[in-house]
């Protein structure tokens, strides 16, 4: 029982863990995706500065 | 009746190109003759060994050896544009679809037909079974690969990783009519009759043939325009 | 408001699932034969069952996308495809894990967990190809179409693999008339359920959101472009 015990654990920490690893991955993902849009954002209204003058 | 005229003509060009070049049954046949050899330093081909095991060793060299020709089957069409003029003719897409795989499975059943006795050979294979059923299980199995094999061709002819992709794709979507043509195939090998529990084997490979043929027909317009 | 469901279903599925895993750890009793290892199932169905209706909801999805052209649909569907990957994957090796205490093996070639990994590998290639087309439009037609084939497919490998022996434990809820297992320890399964259906909601809502957010990146790529 007491082995049986342990298991149960590993099995938990294994579904949990992937999905914590999942849901980091998603939030890094979401970080980047806002950055990047920032960039790209920054990046059109300099163009567009440059064709106003 | 036009349906029909267009699909056996696309079936004819294929089968006339292939013949005339003959590129697929060749690398095809020595792909199937290859993998023949492999298997046997996998395992000691004494035949009470091969007899468990003849029908899966069978149809994985099918299935591998198929998905070579399949493969070309779209693909080479890309060459001069032909895919595009194909496309643009008054052929529907079910119609190219069907030409297509009516021509591969041609070609299969050549391949397999000649693969055949070779593999009787290398592992001793005694055919006590029903000649008969046998032969249905091979052009049932056979059309279940082809027709997978050839829409799958058709998804994946302008994509950048093609030869990589294909099997990868394909072969998940085959293990049912392989299962089935496997456990028919390893029972005919062995001379067993095949019984009434048996009979669901056959009753999958018609059902996945049926199946998979129609969502390919009613999908292959989607994939391959645009 | 997107935001606001999204939190609210984190918090209603981690309060849920708080209270579930006090009655699981501490209420239920250990089960006859099996042990502790047996609170394991209450993650590994409920993932199972979730994770597999997920991957038919994405086919309908993939199916809207076919009717209507519109592109977010495409995007609800690799969401959802996503999302139910990964608790297919986390099913599958919750089950290996209990397979390997109860059955002594780590895998057992019977019907479900063959025909869940056949389900991961098809669905590895539905990924594969998506990374492999660029133009939005056709990447959402062969998802859809490979979304339809696979789902198809799962059933009827599900089905043929049925008719070898199995080693998967018997049907062992009440509902389908199997063994049935002792009332009070029923419950927590279904609120389980629930729970994973919440999360998994919240994860796809949050998985579209960000796919609207890099639609928005390329088409502001594309307009700078223009320039």
């Amino acid at each position: 029982m007491d082995r049986n015990f342990e298991y149960m654990f590993y099995g938990f920490t294994v579904a949990w863990l992937i999905v914590m690893v999942y849901v980091i991955s998603i939030a890094l993902r979401e970080r980047r995706l806002r950055d990047e849009l920032d960039r790209v954002k920054r990046m059109v209204e300099d163009q567009e500065r440059e064709a106003k003058k | 009746m036009n349906f029909l005229r267009g699909t056996l003509a696309v079936a004819a060009k294929d089968l006339r190109s292939e013949i005339r070049s003959k590129e697929s049954i060749n690398a095809s046949l020595a792909f199937a003759l290859v993998i023949l050899l492999l298997f046997s330093f996998a395992f000691d081909p004494t035949s009470d060994q091969v007899r468990e095991i003849a029908g899966g060793l069978l149809w994985l060299v099918f299935a591998f050896a198929g998905t070579l020709i399949l493969n070309r089957s779209f693909a080479r069409e890309l060459v001069n544009d032909c895919l595009d003029a194909l496309l643009a003719s008054p052929i529907s897409g079910a119609q190219l679809f069907l030409g297509k795989a009516i021509a591969n499975f041609v070609i299969l059943i050549a391949v397999e037909a000649l693969a055949m006795p070779v593999f009787t050979i290398f592992y001793n294979v005694r055919w006590t079974g029903s000649i008969a059923l046998m032969v249905a299980v091979i052009l049932l199995g056979t059309w279940g690969l082809t027709v997978i094999g050839t829409l799958f061709s058709a998804m994946t002819v302008n994509l950048r990783l093609r030869e990589l992709m294909l099997p990868m794709l394909v072969y998940p979507m085959m293990i049912p009519a392989l299962m089935g043509a496997i456990q028919l195939s390893t029972l005919l090998v062995a001379g067993e009759p095949v019984g009434a529990d048996n009979q669901i084997w056959f009753r999958l490979l018609v059902a996945f043939d049926v199946i998979f043929s129609l969502l390919a027909l009613a999908l292959v317009e989607t994939v391959l325009v645009g | 408001m997107r935001t606001k469901i999204i939190v609210l279903l984190s918090v209603l599925a981690g309060g849920l699932l708080a209270w579930n895993l006090h009655t699981i750890l501490l209420r239920v009793p250990d089960e006859a034969s099996q042990g502790a290892i047996f609170r394991v199932f209450y993650f590994h169905f409920p993932c199972a069952v979730t994770s597999f209706t997920l991957f038919f909801v994405a086919m309908f999805s993939g199916l809207l996308y076919l009717r209507k052209q519109d592109l977010r649909y495409d995007a609800a569907a690799a969401a959802i495809n996503e999302v139910a990957f990964t608790f297919a994957l986390i099913t599958l090796i919750t089950g290996m894990i209990w397979g390997r205490i109860i059955w002594g093996i780590w895998w057992a070639w019977d019907p479900r967990i063959t025909s869940y990994f056949i389900c991961l590998l098809m669905y590895f290639g539905y990924f594969m190809m998506r990374r492999a087309v660029d133009e939005p439009h056709r990447r959402a037609r062969l998802s859809a179409v490979l979304s339809i084939l696979a789902s198809v497919d799962i059933v009827i490998v599900w089905k043929s693999i049925e008719w070898f022996r199995t080693q998967h434990p018997g049907p062992v809820l009440e509902m389908r008339g199997g063994g049935g297992m002792a009332p009070g320890m029923e419950a927590p399964l279904f609120w389980n359920v629930l729970v994973f259906l919440m999360l998994e909601t919240a994860l796809v809502l949050v998985r579209m959101r960000q796919q609207s957010i890099q639609s928005e990146i390329e088409s502001l790529r594309r307009y700078a472009h223009a320039f």
